[in-house]
Formats: structure tokens, sequence, C-alpha cells
């Protein structure tokens, strides 16, 4: 281990963790020091409790290393509540007497092998579990069996605690007098906990690790199972990474859906045999230089579509052909949602089916609005509200901001967000209406790692299960978006 | 030509001047309606022609628009600004013949040439637009029988007007209908579709006149929009240099105290803004617009009635004929003043700086914008025109001088206004020179520095109660309601 390294520090070098055949924990980077506390949150199935256990040293470490993993762990788990209660079980069945078998005593799993025996005894006074000492550990309750599995986890004097879920089936009073007690050690034992509710978190947690699952890798039919990987660690004391942090997590683990589109004000409907876009030899001049060459284009209902290319090829002009915010689309052959363009219609006709989001977009929404009447002013593809909103606009609205974990703050004004927060707020804004075409030019652009997780979080909630057609725009061919099977690519001409 | 109000009789005439109203949205419910499918070619393509036609066409309603040869023939920036931007353009010859609707969009000195240019070419029964009604007024344009004239005027420069209407909103808009040519009694079905096309009716609409818009548009422009803004603008930065104070930070307090001072008139009217000041400034504010009033009254008369009599038309019209000569050398001199010649300095003013130090700006604004307002009510123009010409659009031409001082003024300012404003600024300069001596730097450029910020009770109730009862305040109140209604950022 490297000298300059603390003594009792834990490292995991690309740490490739595997648990059976199912669950990969991949290249996890991660240092612990002893004065540090964690939690280990992240989405369901992102291997939270497998990253507690690789420190209990469970698993098969198949890449990279782990360092510095003390001998005397105390570990608290479901997993290992249920292993015990498995091994009791199995000694009632290893009895081949015919006689009533007591099982283990809770007193004996409590002081046999026990480092610190006044602890202990304390802790079963607190936890309330002297008068159950004689009784057979098998025969606790859930509760009860976990609070066995506390007190001997503390009275171990372990060099590493962990605790996955610790507070999960625990009353009032004992949850309460735990998380007392665990305020009351930090100076002697790191902590990991795992935990999902962020609520629950600890005053005295430093820091918090998060896990995402890494999208399954199936190529040559190899078959991997399931990935997860150490996404972001965050440092309590960064207030809003921390919040940030919270959002994401609000918005990977809600079982709040996208909210339903207004019930009141339909959307006029489309023929489904047109095209929804269609372009024919589409050219953009200004003067004698060529932004757009006879470009000819459809876009099918339920098509999802890529656009990409480098800087000035006009992705953005070609994009601004379909909403109708270029002047030349009067003099192209445009077809869209049912609009021969230049034949009466309005542009207010055209947006009412697009819900857009671009950094420009962001730029140009510079009024001071609050983030609930962002949303709302979706239904009206204006930037500001100049209208009252209905009552059942109202409540769309405050669905959309109970999804992205931002109820509290529906009345502050917009400008004073952050730019990651803002941009999520204009997601919600394109998708209130629910339109037929979404078109996200470059949603990511200019956002830091932890608010592209949340981008994309949002944007993979939306794509669940909706007929809204997506159009992503992106400078990168290569950075792509999953369910996108259709691709231009836009060179440039002059 | 003659003077078309002044063949009315006086009783018509009170009528004219005396509308306005603020139209309902419902009124607006059929939308671009009256004008789908109808041809309408617009006249000029500045910044009104190119960003009304960019409005209308996106409304859904046929846009083109008829250049002069020469525009087109050497490509210029007309001819330019309508092709780039995919209209179809065309001669008069080629194009008023198929027109519908003909929008004239050219500065008013050109109107006369243009209306008479373009008369013949137009179809039976068809509609001619103005955005202002100078020509029809002032000079007594008549119009072929069988046409109908309407006005539509946005109340903003053309960039707002299409910057608005692309956020999904609008700029506050003046309609009207030359009740002499509308022989069909369509006027105001068009006029109101075409404040749809633009975006105007979801920012509010004022049913105006001919008449009533042009003897408020000039009154309001030479007196307190324009001419008390380039005179304030001239004396302050005088008296601050005479005072011994730093140039660069005189040019600064000025260029961009108006805009900054005249942000809290459009929000919450004078009183707003004079409630910016601690209670002895406000006092001493309050007292110099006073005595600034008493000695302003006359001028600000002599120019409603010369508005009212056409004798100011009259004289614009006889240096439009002799070239502008006058005009011309007027902007000359202006561009000579020491204020417009001494860049604004490198430092800080705060917000409140600006109020603090800038008493006597505050107290020209009030005294101008309650002058102007008074007189044109006194003169039969209704309480909402004289709101809108006077303190609503005073934010707006202040927001012009922080760009570029007075050279950006008065270039985004019509001619017509321009005139008047040199005209108004030559009279009141020498009116306030006796007030002017009396003035010091605690009032401009330095601020009161009171050891002790206390003022007698009964003299602040007394200044508060007058604040707030003026009637401009009270019609002001009523009209800025609507607009936070429909537009919650003002």
């Amino acid at each position: 281990m490297d000298p300059l390294i603390r003594p009792g520090t834990i490292r995991l070098t690309k740490a490739t963790v595997s648990f059976d055949d199912r669950f990969t924990l991949s290249e996890i980077d991660w240092t612990i020091t002893p004065d540090q506390h964690w939690v280990i949150t992240g989405t369901n199935g992102a291997g939270k409790s497998a990253l507690a256990a690789a420190l209990a040293g469970i698993g098969d470490i198949t890449g990279g290393s782990i360092q510095g993993l003390p001998s005397n762990v105390g570990i608290v788990s479901f997993e290992a509540q249920a292993e015990l209660i498995a091994q009791e079980l199995k000694k009632d069945d290893a009895d081949i007497m015919d006689v009533i078998s007591l099982g283990t005593p809770v007193s004996e799993m409590i002081f046999d092998h026990c480092q610190d025996h006044q602890i202990a005894s304390e802790l079963v006074e607190k936890f309330g579990l002297t008068t159950l000492l004689d009784r057979a550990f098998r025969k606790l309750s859930t509760g009860e069996t976990r609070k066995v599995m506390l007190i001997r986890a503390l009275a171990n004097k372990p060099d590493l605690l962990i605790l996955d879920e610790p507070f999960d089936g625990l009353d009032v009073a004992t949850l309460a007098m735990l998380q007392a007690h665990l305020a009351s050690i930090i100076d002697t034992v790191p902590m990991v906990m795992v935990l999902n509710r962020f609520d629950e978190m600890p005053d005295f947690i430093t820091h918090v690790a998060y896990l995402d699952k890494k999208s399954a890798d199936n190529r040559k039919g190899k078959k991997t199972g399931d990935q997860g990987r150490l996404a972001l660690t965050v440092d309590r004391q960064d207030e809003a990474a921390f919040n940030e942090l919270y959002q994401l997590l609000h918005l990977k683990t809600t079982d709040l859906s996208v909210p339903e589109a207004d019930p009141t004000h339909k959307l006029p409907a489309l023929d489904p045999s047109q095209p929804l876009v269609k372009l024919t030899q589409a050219t953009i001049q200004y003067g004698d230089t060529v932004i757009v060459d006879k470009l000819d284009w459809t876009i099918e209902r339920g098509q999802h579509w890529q656009l990409s290319g480098p800087n000035g090829s006009g992705k953005t002009c070609v994009l601004s052909l379909i909403t109708g915010d270029h002047p030349q689309c009067y003099t192209n052959d445009i077809f869209v949602f049912g609009f021969q363009r230049g034949n009466g219609e309005s542009i207010w006709q055209i947006k009412q089916f697009i819900g857009y989001v671009s950094t420009n977009l962001q730029w140009e929404y510079r009024v001071s609005t609050s983030c609930k009447n962002v949303i709302i002013s979706g239904f009206y593809d204006s930037i500001g509200m100049y209208t009252k909103p209905t009552d059942s606009q109202k409540k769309i609205a405050d669905q959309w901001l109970a999804l992205l974990g931002m109820t509290e703050r529906a009345d502050q004004p917009f400008n004073k967000l952050s730019y990651g927060d803002q941009r999520l707020l204009l997601i919600a804004r394109a998708m209130v209406k629910h339109p037929p075409l979404l078109i996200l030019d470059e949603p990511c652009l200019g956002l830091d790692e932890m608010n592209r997780q949340l981008v994309l979080a949002l944007i993979e909630k939306i794509c669940q299960g909706f007929e809204t057609t997506v159009l992503y725009v992106n400078h990168h061919a290569e950075d792509q978006i999953t369910g996108i099977e259709h691709y231009l690519g836009l060179e440039k001409n002059h | 030509m003659a003077n078309y109000f002044n063949t009315l009789p006086l009783r018509e005439q009170l009528a004219q001047l005396a509308q306005c109203r603020f139209m309902h949205s419902a009124e607006f419910a059929d939308g671009v309606e009256a004008l789908k499918g109808k041809k309408m070619v617009v006249i000029g393509c500045g910044a009104q022609g190119l960003n009304q036609g960019l409005n209308l066409r996106d409304s859904g309603l046929d846009v083109s628009y008829a250049l002069r040869p020469e525009a087109i023939e050497q490509k210029r920036q007309s001819w330019k600004n309508a092709s780039e931007n995919g209209f179809v353009v065309g001669t008069y010859e080629e194009l008023i013949p198929t027109a519908d609707v003909v929008l004239n969009l050219t500065p008013d000195k050109q109107h006369t040439s243009v209306v008479t240019a373009v008369m013949p070419l137009m179809k039976k029964d068809a509609c001619l637009s103005y955005s202002h009604g100078f020509n029809i007024v002032e000079e007594g344009m008549k119009v072929r029988e069988d046409l109908t004239v309407i006005m539509v005027a946005p109340k903003c420069p053309g960039s707002e007007v299409r910057a608005e209407y692309v956020r999904g909103f609008g700029v506050p808009t003046l309609i009207a209908v030359h009740e002499a040519n509308d022989p069909k009694g369509e006027g105001l079905a068009l006029a109101k579709a075409y404040a749809v096309g633009t975006g105007g009716h979801k920012a509010g609409v004022l049913m105006s006149s001919f008449i009533a818009e042009v003897k408020s548009d000039l009154m309001g422009e030479q007196t307190i929009l324009c001419g008390m803004l380039q005179t304030g603008s001239l004396l302050c930065f005088d008296k601050m240099i005479e005072e011994g104070i730093d140039a660069g930070y005189a040019s600064r307090l000025i260029q961009f105290g108006w805009e900054t001072v005249t942000e809290a008139l459009k929000y919450g009217g004078v009183t707003n803004m004079l409630d910016r000041l601690s209670n002895p400034a406000k006092i001493k504010a309050f007292d110099l617009s006073e005595e600034l009033k008493d000695i302003m009254r006359p001028l600000y008369n002599k120019h409603q009635d010369d508005i009212i009599s056409g004798h100011f038309s009259h004289t614009m019209m006889e240096d439009w004929g002799n070239d502008d000569k006058n005009l011309l050398q007027w902007r000359a001199d202006t561009a000579e003043t020491n204020f417009e010649k001494t860049p604004a300095g490198d430092v800080e003013i705060s917000e409140q700086e600006f109020f603090d130090n800038g008493i006597l700006m505050v107290a020209m604004v009030k005294a101008g914008v309650e002058l102007a307002f008074e007189t044109m009510t006194a003169a039969g123009i209704v309480a909402e025109s004289a709101y809108y010409e006077s303190l609503h659009e005073t934010p707006l031409i202040a927001n012009t001088i922080a760009r570029k001082k007075l050279y950006e003024m008065n270039a985004t300012i019509s001619d017509t206004a321009e005139y008047g404003c040199y005209l108004y600024n030559h009279a009141c300069v020498p009116l306030l020179a006796d007030f002017m001596k009396g003035i010091k730097s605690d009032v401009i450029g330095k601020g009161l520095s009171l050891d002790d910020n206390g003022v007698d009770n009964a003299r602040l109730i007394e200044v508060n109660a007058a604040l707030r009862s003026h009637p401009v305040e009270a019609v002001g109140s009523v009209l800025r309601g609507y607009m936070a209604d429909m537009k919650k950022i003002v």
C-alpha cells in the first residue's frame, strides 16, 4: 500500500466484484478514510448491498483490488440476518431426536464471543431485550432479531461497521436510541450505511456514494448479468451537490410516473397515415452561403431520430424549419403535422404539436416567473405566462414538480435556479402537453456529470411508454440514447 | 391639402380627441379571420415593416413587400431584409393592384409621396393602413372614397414587436379607423384582426381615433418623452461640471440615470419613483418639481396649442420642403453638446445611488409627466391616451439614452418627434436658466448627505397625499393593473 495513505484507509481500485453470475460490481474506484462515515445509496438493483457486502469480504474479486479491509468488520443486513436465522433453522432440522428443540437462546447469541460485555448489557437494556434473553433466537420477531444483530455488531468492537438499512423495521423509540448510540461512537469506528431514504441520513454522515445500474453489454451474445457502478461520490459539505444528489435519487427511485396530459384540453388529432414531418429538398441560404443543401427527410410517427453533425452544419437550422422559427420555412417544401407550410396556418398551430428544449431556449427564458409557471407555459408554447392558468393545468404542473422533487420550489423564481434545475424544468415544460414530437437539442450541453445524470434520468422516465416521437440532437454521433434507431448526419457545406 | 382636424367643427374635434378605450380581450375572439386569405402588401421594410410582416405571416396571413424599383435593383437593405426572410418582393406596379390591404410602414415624411403613388394602383374597396396618423390628420391626405383607412400602431420599437411575439406575447397597440374612409364599415374588424396578427391583442389594445393618436402622440414625444429628457440631460450635466463633479461620473449618472429612475416609474408610477428617495430627498424633489411645473407650464401649453392648431406641423413641413435644414442643423448641434461628447466614466453607480444623487432628474421626470398629462387632458384628450403618451412611454425612451445617449434617442424616434424635441429644448433651456442658478450638487451629483433624515410629519403627509392623488396615478394604476393581469413581467 502507498505509504502516503493514512493507516486504516480502505481503497478500492478498479475493483470488479462478482456475486454468482447474477450480479457484478464493475470497476469501483473508492477511498474510505478512517474519519469518514458514508452512506451508500442509488437506484434499485444497482448493487448498494453488494458494495456494502464487498467491504465485509463477500464476493469474488475478479478485477482490480481492494486494499486495507480490516479483519474485524461488523455487518448488519437483511442478508446476514436471513443467514443467521437459516443457520438456526438448520440446527432444528439437524435434530433427529424426537424432542422439541429450543434453539439458541438470545443471551448466547449476544454474549458468546462478545468483545465488550458492558456495552452489550447496556444495549440489551436500552433495546428492551432483557425479558427476551432466555427466549430462542428463532422465535423472535423480525424487529427483535434485528436488534440482536445490531447489539452483536456494536459490542464486537469492529474496525469497520457496515449497516445495511439499519433503521428498517425499528419502532420510533428504538430508532431514536440507535441513532443516539451511533452518534456516540463516531470517533471510534468508521461507518458505511446503505440507505434508500435520504431523510433517514444521520447528521454525522460525511460522504455519500451513489450507485447506478450499468447498461447491460450484450454484444456477441455474451450475457453478463446485471452490473452496478459507482457513479458519483459527494462530500456532504458541498451543499449544492448534496441537494442535486437528493433530487437525482428522488427521480430514480420515485414511484411517481410522468403526469398525464391535460384531460380538459386535447391536441387536435393527427392523421395516423401521414408522417409527422417531411422535408423535401430543404435548402437554407444566406446570400451566397448555403447552410443546408437539398435535404430530404421524413420522420414517421414513433421513429426516434438522432441528428448529429459538427458545429455549423445546420442542425439547429433544420430544427427551426420544423418548428417554424426559421423565416425560410416559407420558401421550402415542408409538411408538418398535416400542414403544408405557407398555406395560412399559424406557427402556434405548428408549435402545439412540438415540445422543444435547447440551450438557446434556456438563454431566452429570462423572464422572472415562478418554476410552476415555467411548466405551465408549456401548454401555451410561450416564454413566460400571459394568461391565467386553468385549475387542471396547475394540478398537472404540481405533479411534474413532485416528480422532479421540486415541490417546495414551486413559487421560487425560475431565474434564481441552478442551470441544471432550469434544464429539468424546461424538459418538463416541453413534455407537459404530451406532444407528438419532442425535440431535445443537445439537452445535456453545459451540464456537469450530476446534472447530466439528472437530465438523462428524466428523459428516460419520459420515454417510458409514451407515444412521443423523440428527435435527439447531438454533435457527437457516438453519444447515443437507448431506443434511437434512426440517424441523420449533417456535414458542413460551407 | 388642408389640415384635416381644422376642417372639422369643434364638436367633432372634441369628440375625436376624446376617443380612447381599453379593449376587452373578448373583442378579439375572431382572431385574424377578417384578414384570412387576403393579400397584405407592406410598403417599407425597415424595423416596423419587417417585424410586423414576420408576425403577420407567422399568424397565417399572406404578406409580401412592395419596394421602389431602385431599392430592388440596387439590392438595398430593405430588399435584403424582405428577400432573405423569404418574402415575395416586387414593385408597386406588380404588387399593389393585387393587394386587399396595403400597409404603409414608411416614415411620416414619405407618406404623401407614397400614398399618392400607391392610391391609383389600389384595387377598388381595398384597405390602406397606417401606423401613425400624421399624414391624414396634419397633412389632410384625402384618400379615395372606396378605400377603407385604418391605423394599427404598436407602441414599441419594431424589434420588440417581434421579440414579444416570438415569446407568445405582444406589445400594447393602438388601433383606429378613419371615419371619413370606412365605406363598408369593416375598418374596425380589419384593424382588430391586424392587431391580433402582430400579437398586440395579448398585451392590450386601445381603441382610439386618428386625431387623438396624432395630437397626443406629438404632445408626448415633444415634451416629456424626448424634449424633457434632452433638456434635463444637458442642464444637469453642465451643472455638475460647474459644481466640480468628475465629468465621467456626471456623464454616467445621466446616461443611465433616466433609465433607472423611470424603471421605478414603470412599475409604480410617479409615486413609486419618489418613494425610492429618502424622506428629505422626496420632499426636496417634490418642491423642485412644483417649481419646475410653474415655470414650464406655459411652454407645455404652447406645445399643445401649436399641435392642436396645426402650427407645429405646418412649420415642420416647411422644413421638410427646405430639405430638413433646421432638423439637420439641430441634430448636429446636439452632437456638439458637452454631455454628448463626454463618455460615461468607468465608475460603479449602484441602483439606489442613481436616485440619491439624481434628485433633480427625478423632479424633472415628475414635472414633465404630470405637466404633459395635465395639458393633454385639459385639451380634451382622455386620461388613458394621455397616460400612454406620457408616463407609459418615458421608460422606453430612457432606455435609448442608456444605449448611446441623445444620439441613440434621436436616431430611434421618428423625424417628427426629433423635430419637436429640438423645438422644446430650444425653448426650455433658456426658460430654466434662472432656476438652474439656484441648483447645487446636493440635488444633482452628490446627494443631500444629511446627518439626520428627519422630516416634519405634516409636510411628509402633505407631499405623499399630493403625489398619490394626482390623476395620472389614478388612471395609471388601473391601466398597469390590466397590463399586469396579462403580463406578469410588466
